[in-house]
Order: C-alpha cells, then structure tokens, then sequence
C-alpha cells in the first residue's frame, strides 16, 4: 500500500514540531559527536598526507652551530656529497632558515623582530640511500661528533612521534564520539518514545481501524532519520567552516622540519562528509528502530 | 461468518476469561453478549479482533483461521470489522469529518474517495450538520454515532460493540441501537457486548451469556436472563 507523501511530510513535521526542546537536544549531541568524528578523521588524513611524503625516502638533518666556520660547512658539505650512502644533500643557509622561520610565524610579527637570520643555525637535511631507520639513524649519528655540527634529527622518530600521537589521538576522540552517539541515540529513541506517547489515541485508532504497522511507523521512522541527519548537516557545516582553521592550527610544512603539510584534500572532505552523512542516518534509524520495535506494539 | 472451535484464552495471572467456548454466527446475524463484568465478554470481542490470541482451539473470521493468520495480514482482517467503545475512542483534536476520515485516510483511501464516503455516513448516523465539530462540542450520543460512523465508514462485513451504551442515557441507547440496527439490516454482522437488560429484552435477539469465562446460555430471540 502505497503510503502518501503530503501524509508523510505533515505526521513527521508535527512531530518533530512536538517536543521542540528534546529534538533539539538530540539533533545538537548527534552534530557534537559526528563532529567529533569527523575532526578526528581529518586530523588522521591531514597526518596521513603529511606522511605520505616522507615514503621518497627517510631523512634526517644534520644542524650547525651558529658559529660554524665556513670551512666546516664546507668540509662537512663535502663528505656528505661524496659518501656513497647519501643520495641527496640540501644545504639551508641562515636566510633560508630565516625566511622559512618568517612564513611559519607570519601571524606572530614580535616574535619574527625578536630574531634575525643569524640566530638560527645552517642545516643539511639529508636522504640517504639505505632508507633503513636502523641505518639512518647509524649514518646520521657518524656526523654528530664532527666540528661544527650541532646536533642530528632524525625525521623517522619526528614521524613516529606524529603517527603515534595522531592515532592516540584519534582513539581518543572516537571513544568519546562513540559515547556521544550512544547518547544521541538513546535521544532519538526517547524523543520518539514521547512523541508515541503523545499520539498513542490516534496509533490506537490506527490499528483498530486496520492500518498497516508500516504505515504507523514509518513517520516515526523518518522521524528519527530526520533528526539524525540534521545533526549530520550541522557538523558537516561546522567542519566545513572550521576547515580553514584547522589547517592554519596543525603544524605547517616548516613547522616540523622534513615533514610534509598537513593538507586535506577536497576529496577526502568528501569521503569524510559522505561517511558522516551515513553514520548520522544510522544512529537516527537505530533510535527510531528500537523505539518502533520496542514501544509501538502494532 | 464467525466460529469459534473449543477456545480458551488465559490471562498471564492465570484468570481464565474464556473456557472452550464454541460459538457459530452466521452472516447477517445480530448477537449480544451479556454476563457480569468480568466474565470474558471483552475477551470474546478483543480475541475476534486478533487484539488477543487463544492458547487452544481455533477461530474462524470471514472464513480464515484467524490464529494462524501473520503478524502482516491482521491490519487487513480489521478492515473489515468495525469496533465501538463504551469510550468512543474519537480523537480529540480532530473534527467529526476529520475522526471519520481519519480511518480511511490510514488505510490509504484517496481523497476523492473520503470526500465522497464520509459526508454519506454522517448524515446515514445523522450528524451531517455537524462534521466541523469538535467531540467535546458534542453529547455522549453524539460522539458515539461518530464513532459508529467511523467503524461502518469502510463497509464492514463485521462490527463489534463493546458496551458502546455503557455511558449514554436509556433514550439515547435507543437511538444508538436504531442505528446499530439499520446497519444489521445491511447485511453486517453485529456482535454486542452489553449489560443492559431494557435493550436485550426489547429486540430479543439472539443471546450468548458468559458467566466466569464459560458460555452458560446460547438463546435464539433471548432476553437478558
């Protein structure tokens, strides 16, 4: 039996109108935690781009003291193009360093006029041909001692670092989101139950009449559906207007030296709003779903 | 076009309100059903609905087996039984035009046909003049030719009365039973939960008298008691 559109349209609308302050309620915690969700999967592909960038080759940087002479960088910048285990060196002199460090704190002009080229140290950052960490971290250590050198980073462990910290991260939010959406949906199953309760004469009618259980759940249905994919809409938009700061937040490409921006792409913006759009529609359907087994006995 | 095969119906706190009852009506038939309360009437009507279930025997409605009918095809039998209440069970906030097409508009009627059907059955029940009223306007009589209108709006082959004088003076019930008459003479199957003895005794028709969930009397043309 075909069940009518304007029918549909009018029950859902009226009971959603119902229990105003409730729906509201269950709407805004399902935009919290699919925002949450959804921040933490960008946060994870934003790190996973990032990342991605270093699979050219792992590398490390070898710093100079600010004193080093010009006959130490030389030497040093020698033995480095000449070892047969390194396969690229790049030297950043004080004002590639200092113009790199300009752009990373535009926002932060005082802290620019407190330094100048000459405070910041020259580096080779370097790609070595054996990509093992193990190696890398050997070769890299060779230099250490040398006259001159400051001190080595390796970007394996600053990646380690990041990866751990960005899937610990992740974790954490998802436990959280994860209890969000629980709540929201034992929202959407009580905002539900209420608006049963509040039509329980007419569902009464209803089957005492011969209407078919579809037809009396499905507005209870959409009902749920409809909650769950506002809340949905909502932390898509606030992602959305959120996604310029979230980029300026997370460490630009300079900010950690040798890692590659935390970029998230349109596409994967997408893919993110997709699967929040879904989970959103499912969490209202769950609520509704166990609501209309559970309290419409037809 | 009702027959019930030895059924028994046991409440969970073990009251049995119905014992091996075997009862046949045939189609057109007007029946009332008359005992103290709590003797299994209301059980009786609720178990035709399919709003109970029997734990033995067999009830046949409009020739189906009824207990053995799936969870889907019961809002398909209520079609076609129409229910009153002592109560009236009308929707508060809806008119006298919108509580009886209510009932078709849930089935799915189109709208040419609820334009149609329900302006008829007000004015066969006499309240054409008043379809933009809301129940509480109206007298208890009223409201339950309402309710009447809206269990006779689909034409069904069975209507089930629970009582529906139970709240109404005895010259209302009269008119309630004019009514109730006119649509036995359609042709529709009337079966009536009662406990008053003025209206048995005036139309004398046939009477089943359940006493502590058995059927103790089953009289053609019978009175009360």
């Amino acid at each position: 039996m075909p069940v009518k559109f304007d029918y549909l349209v009018r029950e859902t609308t009226s009971n959603l109108g119902r229990n105003v302050t409730i729906t509201l309620a269950s709407i805004m915690t399902v935009a919290v935690s699919l925002a949450l969700v959804g921040a933490s999967l960008m946060l994870r592909s934003g790190v996973e781009n990032a990342t991605k960038r270093w699979q050219g080759g792992i590398e490390f940087v070898v710093f100079l003291r600010i004193d080093a002479t010009q006959q130490q960088i030389d030497s040093l910048g020698n033995d480095l193009e000449e070892s047969p285990e390194v396969s690229k060196v790049v030297f950043v002199d004080q004002q590639q360093a200092y113009s790199e460090f300009k752009s990373l704190f535009a926002d932060s002009p005082e802290l620019i006029d407190s330094v100048t080229a000459e405070d910041l140290p020259p580096s080779f950052r370097i790609e070595p041909v054996n990509k093992d960490v193990d190696a890398v971290e050997a070769l890299g250590l060779t230099y250490e001692g040398r006259s001159g050198v400051d001190q080595v980073v390796f970007a394996s462990k600053t990646i380690r670092l990041i990866q751990q910290l960005s899937s610990r991260l992740t974790v954490g939010i998802f436990v959280i989101a994860a209890f969000l959406l629980g709540a929201a949906g034992l929202l959407i199953l009580n905002t539900i139950r209420m608006a049963m309760f509040a039509r329980r004469r007419e569902i009464e009618v209803m089957k005492l009449v011969g209407a078919t259980n579809w037809f009396i759940r499905v507005p209870f249905m959409l009902e749920g559906l409809v909650q769950g994919l506002i809340g949905a809409f909502l932390a898509i938009g606030a992602l959305a207007a959120f996604k310029p700061f979230f980029q300026k937040w997370l460490p630009s490409a300079q900010d950690i030296p040798l890692v590659g921006g935390f970029q998230v792409s349109g596409g994967e913006m997408t893919v993110i709003f997709i699967t929040l759009g879904i989970v959103g529609i499912a969490i209202g359907a769950i609520g509704a779903g166990i609501a209309v087994s559970r309290f419409l006995d037809v | 076009m009702i027959t019930l095969e030895n059924v028994t119906k046991t409440y969970k706190n073990s009251t049995v309100a119905l014992r091996d009852a075997n009862v046949e009506i045939a189609k057109g038939e007007f029946v009332f059903l008359v005992g103290a309360s709590g003797s299994g009437k209301s059980t009786f009507i609720r178990l035709l609905n399919k709003e109970e279930t029997p734990e033995q025997g067999h009830i046949y409605v409009a020739g189906k087996d009824i207990g053995r009918l799936s969870g889907w095809k019961v809002p398909y039998l209520r079609r076609n039984i129409g229910c009153i209440f002592q109560d009236f069970k009308l929707l508060p906030t809806k008119t006298v035009f919108e509580n009886v097409a209510f009932a078709l508009e849930v089935i799915g009627r189109p709208r040419s046909v609820i334009d149609s059907q329900v302006p008829a059955i007000l004015d066969l029940v006499g309240l054409g003049h008043k379809s933009d009223s809301f129940p509480t306007e109206l007298s208890g009589g009223e409201q339950q030719r309402v309710s009447v209108a809206r269990a006779f709006v689909n034409r069904p082959l069975i209507l089930l009365a629970d009582e529906p004088t139970g709240n109404l003076d005895p010259a209302t019930s009269v008119g309630i039973m004019k009514l109730l008459d006119r649509i036995n003479k359609t042709g529709t199957t009337v079966v009536m939960a009662t406990h008053d003895r003025g209206i048995v005794d005036t139309m004398r028709r046939r009477v089943i008298e359940i006493d502590r969930g058995s059927i103790v009397r089953d009289q053609a043309r019978g009175v009360y008691e």
